[in-house]
């Protein structure tokens, strides 16, 4: 067989599961609109503010999260301290974190009644606080990543040649650094830009984002029309982004292995820096988590501990485990197949981000429109969970393929292993971490998934999630408590995901250091 | 092996879940609240097991339902009102229905219950800053009062919608929209809907507006509900001319639904003196049902004897236009 | 043994083989020689197996090995970086190649024991293989290609990795290793003194094709071109030979040539001059330079002159 036809029949599942779930339904939801866009749509001005806020609070968040994060990475980097690698580790914290948490813990913080008794709601700051929690994390840690890929030498040797620390950091390593923010960058902006669940619970009414206009179309207005154009602008500003992403990361692909600067216990006026970078680092990352497990004590003292033996609480917990399950098993086997496939094609490379980019909004009511007989079906919920969690299994896989030496399996053939048997002794275990890291990641996907959730769900299936939601949205002190306790849960399930992916065994730490 | 077991296991799990037992599917609204022993009670006699869908918001629902009429996600729909059944009409997903007999009538589906939206107000914040109630809707936007306003967007939220329709009624369009211009200027707060409006945003309820847009009903259950024992209702009815909108709920067949007979009998179930007495303390809103005796914490609730409210029709007609115009002007750029 | 048979690669438009022949006696060890990145590594894993052939033929033992996979060539190659197993302590490298040739565990454990006992690497069983030093990197490396007794040792750059000293010392050793076992190997290296040293027979290999095969001894005496000699590390090249420094004859009665370079050394001075046939490097030992060098400085004159019968004349390849 040869590679072009292998890698043909490797992608054959993945993509006829994209084009069935992703593609047709998104083209179904622009043929219900029956192709009257135009731009007159975009001369309205309320509809330019929507953009324009759009494209302004994803700039913004851009622009704190480097500002901030920046100088937070080079303390991580350079400080040697107390739990540091720990805190290094926390640093994916906010990567499993469904946005249904996130923004229950900004509103905890921030809004009406909130612990520090600064009420924000209504105002843009609530957005972009959520939008740092979860992407200032990818900032430090792509900035770190740089920094790491600076030897040792070229900072002696600057010095030695007279610069200062700060000349130093401008002349060496802000330029070795800058690629790697570029392309956090691009991730931060994509997901600012399209994110659906913060924007809907943080925006509130003035500060909402084209996505949950797009949501209010369709859901509220039945407005097919103008949500499929904006469906399509949206495409059009997130597939360029994505592609530039794509670009920058490649250029990334093949970083050499360098001896970097071992980091340094802080003297002086140093430690007033690294502190001062810990702390802000809580108060962006740490706090909302914080307030959720605070006002969940709180919930839990109001409502006594029965209260989680709720025969709506148990079918809850139980249906987000089993959901998450069974999409976790669609996930893994379509991610292994599209990673195995996208080693050659950089095409199919690409495809795995689609997911990422479609308006999960307007992917709910695409199927919906296209498989009316399947709507209120376990089958298609399922699928769909599958779809948004498995290019995380997908990207994962993929990137620990191209990082492997060529050399490992070559020299388990040659020693007489068989193929299979080169995959299952050598290739398998070195590629189990990140398969597992993926997993991880794609049951976090699930866990927390309720944009597409709110519209495919029934209340039998009822998850954490719906349950949330719908807590929130009833009256009375009771269901506000229950749905900060339910938050909690999910965070609890969530911190799992995350135990597992940043519980590596000695081995795959050292395999990581070496990589 | 391990995997294959779990694989199995997972398998099984699967297929379980998608066997459905026979039954008749009830889409509602989030606020649908008959009481279980009642539910229970339908589906012993009837040897059918309910599947009670709820949709979110009542416009929600019907979108819904619209979205997936060619197989009907259920058989027969409750919490259609006023402001939706021509919508409904108009995409043909119900089934017409006569109604007789009932206080209040909804076009093409038989009422269950009505009520009515209007302003509430806290009586303790208003006591405290010794300023007088407004007399009129124009009073909400003199400088008096700004700043103690919160209502619902009536792209998203039933009562706020409601409200907006009262205004459109009482005023004509084009005074109307002028009227919500000055609200907005005089500081309007705009909530995504009822429960945040009144359980955030209302003062009464630890918020920083003491009106806000909600049922004539809620004084009432503020009683109903207080902890301790109340004489009087903390809250009060604003009824000012131009502000009061009648809603009428019901029910219908959906067109393509199964179990026709059943559903029949489930929208009969609904207007038993059972279900019709149930009403009024779970969901707050008034029987159709002549000679229904009303709970008597309904004292505490001011029925209105007039209302604003524009025929199903026009509503259906021009429901886009108006929401589209009000976005623009309360929610428009720079706000 | 073996035998390539006009074997031919290319890579794009890069010829990394071109109608190469080869034969490779029992127990011989081979060295392929040549620059960097010309395409060595690639002819290795074509012999391994991991690299298909454009055309031409690969024999063993008279056996064309086209339909014979990788792992049923008995060959061990070993990387140039080791590439040894990380998710595997040191016996479980070793033990790789016998599990899975088929060799029940215990029976597996015990002869790779006896292996790294014999490559002194007694006691290291249970290590990590990222916690070795290179040297004990590359002796596990060995030892998991030697414990298998393949059929041939194929090596890449075996020891390009390890600094001066440990790589002279382990060259002696892997010599001893090789001959005792008899094994035939083939090994890949861009440095000419560890290919002289370890092979009974250098191939230098250049835009695929192969330039000389001959023994050490025999290169040194008559390297087939100019490219080659220089190639090899001889500095005087002319036209029509190589001019060893036994070949360089000072005194009064030779041509004076202009000086015009001196390095000094330990025992010595290295003098560049222009002579009437070209540019010439020579070592004066300090009798020498006191004895011809007169007052020796660059800009002044040496006189130096060429033995014709004791150059070195090009071998037809």
């Amino acid at each position: 067989m040869t590679e072009r036809r292998r890698t043909l029949v490797l992608a054959l599942l993945p993509l006829a599961f994209l084009l069935l779930m992703s593609i047709l339904p998104l083209l179904r939801l622009l043929q219900e609109g029956q192709g009257q866009f135009s731009l007159g749509l975009l001369a309205d001005s309320y509809l330019q503010w929507r953009i324009v806020w759009s494209l302004l609070q994803a700039a913004a968040s851009c622009v704190a999260a480097l500002l901030v994060g920046l100088p937070l990475a080079w303390c991580l980097a350079r400080y040697r301290f107390a739990g540091r690698s720990l805190t290094l580790r926390l640093l994916m914290l906010p990567f499993v974190m469904p946005t249904l948490v996130a923004g229950m813990g900004v509103l905890a913080l921030f809004g009406p009644q909130g612990l520090l008794g600064i009420n924000l709601q209504d105002t843009p700051w609530l957005l972009l606080y959520g939008n740092l929690f979860f992407n200032l994390p990818l900032v430090i840690r792509a900035a770190c990543e740089g920094l790491s890929q600076v030897p040792a030498s070229r900072i002696a040797a600057a010095r030695t040649l007279g610069a200062t620390s700060w000349r130093v950091f401008w002349r060496v390593e802000w330029p070795a650094v800058r690629p790697w923010l570029w392309s956090a960058l691009c991730l931060v902006f994509l997901y600012c830009f399209s994110g659906f669940g913060l924007a809907l619970l943080l925006g509130g009414q003035r500060y909402a984002t084209v996505e949950v206009e797009i949501y209010q179309l369709v859901a509220y207005e039945l407005n097919l029309a103008d949500a499929g154009a904006l469906a399509l602008l949206m495409l059009l500003v997130t597939g360029a982004m994505a592609t530039l992403y794509a670009w920058l990361e490649r250029r990334l692909a093949s970083p050499l292995k360098v001896d970097p600067l071992p980091p340094r216990p802080p003297q002086g006026a140093q430690w007033l820096h690294l502190l001062a970078a810990l702390a802000v680092l809580l108060l962006f990352g740490g706090l909302p988590l914080l307030a959720v497990l605070w006002r969940a004590m709180q919930a839990l003292w109001l409502l006594g501990p029965t209260v989680l033996a709720d025969e709506d609480v148990r079918l809850a917990v139980y249906n987000s485990a089993r959901f998450s399950a069974l999409a976790v098993l669609l996930a893994a086997g379509l991610g292994c197949l599209h990673a195995l496939a996208a080693r050659t094609s950089l095409a199919l490379r690409a495809l795995a981000f689609l997911p990422f980019i479609v308006s999960p909004v307007c992917l709910a009511f695409g199927l919906l429109l296209l498989y009316p007989q399947w709507t209120a079906s376990l089958a298609l919920l399922l699928a769909t969970y599958a779809l948004l969690a498995y290019p995380f299994v997908a990207r994962s896989l993929a990137g620990a393929l191209d990082s492997l030496p060529p050399h490992w399996p070559q020299a388990a053939r040659s020693l007489g292993a068989s193929p299979l048997h080169t995959f299952t002794r050598v290739l398998w275990p070195l590629l189990q971490p990140a398969f597992r890291r993926g997993l991880a990641f794609a049951a976090a996907t699930a866990l927390g998934e309720f944009a597409v959730t709110l519209f495919l769900s029934r209340p039998e299936w009822l998850t954490l999630t719906t349950l949330i939601y719908q807590r929130l949205g009833r009256p009375g002190p009771d269901n506000a408590a229950l749905a900060m306790l339910l938050s909690a849960v999910l965070m609890l399930l969530a911190l799992l995901a995350f135990v597992a992916i940043e519980w590596p065994s000695a081995t795959e730490r050292q395999l990581e250091k070496e990589s | 092996m391990q995997l294959f077991k779990t694989t199995t296991l997972l398998a099984a799990l699967l297929a379980a879940s998608l066997v459905n037992a026979a039954e008749l599917r009830v889409l509602t609204h989030s606020s649908f609240a008959v009481s279980k022993p009642l539910l229970a009670e339908f589906e012993k006699q009837n040897g059918v097991k309910l599947s009670i869908i709820k949709a979110g918001d009542a416009g929600e629902m019907v979108n819904k339902l619209i979205l997936t009429r060619a197989n009907p996600i259920a058989d027969v729909v409750y919490g259609i009102d006023n402001t939706l059944i021509g919508k409904a009409a108009a995409a043909d997903v119900l089934l017409p229905m006569t109604d007789k007999g009932a206080a209040v009538s909804l076009p093409g589906a038989v009422s269950i219950d009505y009520g009515y939206v209007t302003l509430n107000y806290d009586k303790a914040w208003f006591a405290k800053k010794q300023l007088p109630l407004p007399k009129t809707l124009d009073d909400l936007t003199r400088p008096a009062y700004k700043d103690l306003l919160v209502v619902e967007n009536p792209a998203t939220s039933s009562p706020g919608l409601a409200f907006l329709l009262s205004t459109i009624s009482a005023m004509g369009e084009t005074k109307a929209m002028a009227f919500w211009g000055k609200l907005r200027d005089n500081g309007v707060k705009v909530s995504k809907g009822w429960t945040e409006a009144y359980y955030t945003d209302f003062s009464r309820n630890g918020g920083a507006r003491p009106i806000v847009v909600s049922y004539a009903t809620s004084p009432a259950a503020e009683v109903f509900y207080s902890k301790e024992k109340l004489t009087a209702s903390p809250t009060g009815n604003l009824l000012l001319p131009g502000a009061v909108f009648q809603q009428v709920e019901g029910a219908a067949l959906v067109k393509g639904g199964k179990e026709a007979a059943l559903a029949r009998k489930f929208v009969e179930f609904l207007r038993s003196d059972a279900v019709q007495k149930d009403i009024p303390t779970t969901m707050w809103m008034y029987p159709v049902q002549p000679g229904i005796a009303l709970d008597p914490v309904f004292q505490h609730a001011e029925k209105p004897t007039a209302h604003t409210t524009p025929d199903s029709r026009q509503i259906a007609a021009k429901t886009t236009a108006w929401v589209g115009k009000w976005t623009r002007i309360v929610l428009k750029s720079g706000q | 043994m073996l035998q390539l048979d006009a074997v031919s690669k290319r890579f794009g438009d890069k010829l990394v083989a071109d109608r190469l022949s080869l034969q490779l006696a029992e127990g011989e060890v081979l060295a392929l020689l040549g620059p960097s990145g010309g395409g060595k590594s690639t002819l290795l894993k074509m012999i391994a197996g991991l690299e298909p052939l454009d055309s031409g033929r690969i024999l063993f033992a008279g056996q064309d090995l086209a339909a014979v996979p990788v792992e049923q060539r008995g060959f061990a190659l070993m990387f140039q970086d080791f590439a040894l197993f990380p998710h595997l302590d040191v016996l479980g490298n070793v033990c790789f190649g016998l599990r899975e040739r088929g060799m029940a565990r215990p029976a597996a454990q015990q002869q790779a024991r006896a292996c790294l006992q014999q490559m002194g690497l007694a006691g290291m069983e249970a290590r990590k293989v990222w916690t070795l030093s290179g040297g004990e990197q590359q002796r596990v490396a060995l030892a998991r290609a030697l414990v298998t007794a393949p059929r041939l040792l194929l090596l890449d750059e075996p020891f390009s990795s390890l600094d001066a000293d440990l790589r002279r010392q382990l060259q002696l050793e892997f010599r001893q290793q090789l001959q005792r076992q008899h094994m035939p190997a083939i090994l890949v290296t861009h440095d000419r003194e560890e290919a002289f040293a370890l092979a009974d027979r250098v191939a230098v290999l250049k835009d695929g094709r192969i330039v000389q095969c001959a023994s050490p001894a025999q290169l040194l005496a008559a390297p087939a071109t100019p490219w080659l000699a220089r190639f090899i590390g001889y500095e005087n090249v002319l036209e029509d030979g190589v001019v060893p420094e036994q070949a360089l004859c000072l005194g009064a009665d030779q041509p004076l040539a202009q000086v015009q370079g001196i390095i000094q050394l330990a025992d010595g001075v290295r003098v560049t001059v222009a002579s009437l046939e070209g540019p010439l490097t020579l070592t004066l030992s300090a009798r020498e330079l006191a004895r011809y060098g007169g007052n020796l400085q660059v800009g002044g004159t040496l006189a130096v002159g060429i033995d014709r019968s004791a150059m070195l004349r090009y071998a037809s390849a």
